[in-house]
């Protein structure tokens, strides 16, 4: 599987400046990249040095927006390439959005489009916020959007202010609680903590993200909500059926639709309570619950972490309890 | 009532409901009926929810006017009552594949 990483942000927040350090790194020297510009004139492209040809520049309009099929056929042509050895062996690729991006349809292109999924797997999501401008970047709904998707959020420009961050800081936490936070300062960061994942906990190495669930003070309700997205956390102490667990997202994906930015859980499932099963989704689209090996830590709650615009946390709540006991009907009628 | 219903069933569905109406932005109530059965009143829409009777292959019934619809599960349930409401409402239609229960 070749590994696809979304790099996204909003204009300015230095993603093209991050991913040309990137570039540099021994590291990424197996890398293609896609650059999605939105303009007349792309120049994101001269501004990033490669060594070869696996470079493309989308710049046909704003991904996000009518460019699906695009980036779909160019990732087919970039892979086709690479198998005819017409460009190097990479192993990873990177897309960068455009800055007015909203970055739920392309990962709907990479996770749903058959088969694409079947050789490529989605990375994570990567978003560039820029220290100065941050908040008012964030007034926005693109930029709050992209916060809202990411897995880890890279505040850069760290270098030129200390005043604000904190704040910043609160903000993104408000809007996506789960995403790692790390700081670029000169445009660098440590390439192994961006895009490296650990197969068995889906965290980053050495990283310490924020807890999933929040303290009991604060799940009463969702987090604060910034341009109507919010994001809470369901933690279940009683292991979940697969077949209520299948109900769920199927309602939910059903019922929210694009409201649900993003979904990502690890549950307790109750037949096979010795492994956890992580769910991922982003709006309609879910990949397949997959088996980690073991569990990550001693807390075996089932815990799931939903990023959403407009959905109430005691619905989601209702819906799972309603699910919950139809399904110990069905089972104690045998 | 059957002893194999969980007694907690009518509580939720009718919560689930309730917020349902509210996150659809339809203005309505629930009411629960003495006979178990649950009334969802919208504009001029009124909805009958009851459990569907044993030979049928269905756990709920919605009835609207003289038409009823079976729903299998209470996110089908769900999905029937918002089209009953809600015009604009287009359900995406989604599988997802059962969890596999022996892991690879």
């Amino acid at each position: 599987m070749i590994e696809v990483a979304v790099l996204t942000g909003f204009l300015g927040s230095g993603k093209t400046t991050l991913l040309g350090r990137l570039l540099k790194s021994p590291r990424f020297a197996r890398t293609a990249v896609i650059i999605n510009e939105f303009g007349e004139v792309g120049l994101d492209h001269d501004l990033i040095e490669t060594s070869d040809e696996s470079f493309v520049e989308l710049q046909t309009g704003c991904l996000c927006c009518r460019m699906r099929g695009d980036l779909v056929l160019t990732l087919e042509d970039l892979l086709r390439r690479r198998d005819d050895g017409l460009v190097s062996a990479f192993d990873r690729v990177v897309i960068e959005t455009s800055g007015l991006a909203d970055p739920a349809p392309i990962l709907h292109a990479l996770m749903s489009d058959g088969p694409l999924a079947r050789r490529v797997a989605l990375a994570g999501v990567v978003t560039t916020v820029d220290a100065v401008n941050g908040l008012a970047a964030l007034a926005r709904p693109e930029a709050v959007r992209q916060v809202a998707v990411a897995d880890r959020l890279i505040l850069t420009k760290a270098d030129l202010v200390e005043s604000k961050a904190s704040e910043l800081s609160a903000r993104l936490c408000a809007i996506n609680s789960t995403a790692t936070v790390l700081t670029a300062r000169f445009g660098d960061v440590d390439p192994e903590r961006l895009f490296a994942v650990e197969p068995a906990t889906g965290r980053l190495p050495g990283s310490r993200p924020r807890p999933v669930a929040p303290p009991a003070a604060e799940t009463a309700g969702a987090q604060a909500h910034h341009a109507g997205v919010s994001s809470f956390a369901l933690v279940r102490e009683e292991p979940i059926r697969a077949v209520a667990l299948t109900l769920l997202l199927e309602a939910l994906a059903e019922q929210c639709g694009r409201d649900l930015l993003r979904l990502k859980g690890i549950i307790n499932v109750a037949e096979n309570p010795e492994r956890p099963a992580v769910v991922h989704g982003v709006q309609h689209v879910f990949h397949p619950p997959a088996w980690l090996d073991r569990w990550p830590s001693e807390d075996r709650r089932s815990r799931l972490v939903f990023i959403v615009e407009g959905i109430a946390r005691a619905w989601v709540e209702a819906l799972l309890a309603a699910i919950e006991i139809e399904v110990g009907e069905v089972a104690d009628r045998g | 009532m059957d002893p194999r219903c969980d007694p907690r069933m009518l509580p939720a569905l009718d919560a689930l409901l309730r917020l349902s109406l509210s996150g659809w932005r339809i203005a309505g109530e629930v009411r629960v009926e003495p006979d178990g059965t649950l009334l969802v009143r919208a504009g001029d829409r009124r909805l009958r929810v009851a459990r569907a009777p044993a030979p049928l292959p269905f756990r709920w019934v919605v009835e609207s006017g003289d038409k009823s619809r079976g729903a299998r599960s209470v996110a089908g349930l769900l999905r029937i009552v918002r089209a009953a409401l809600d015009k604009d409402f287009r359900p995406i239609r989604l599988r997802i594949a059962p969890l596999p229960l022996a892991p690879p």
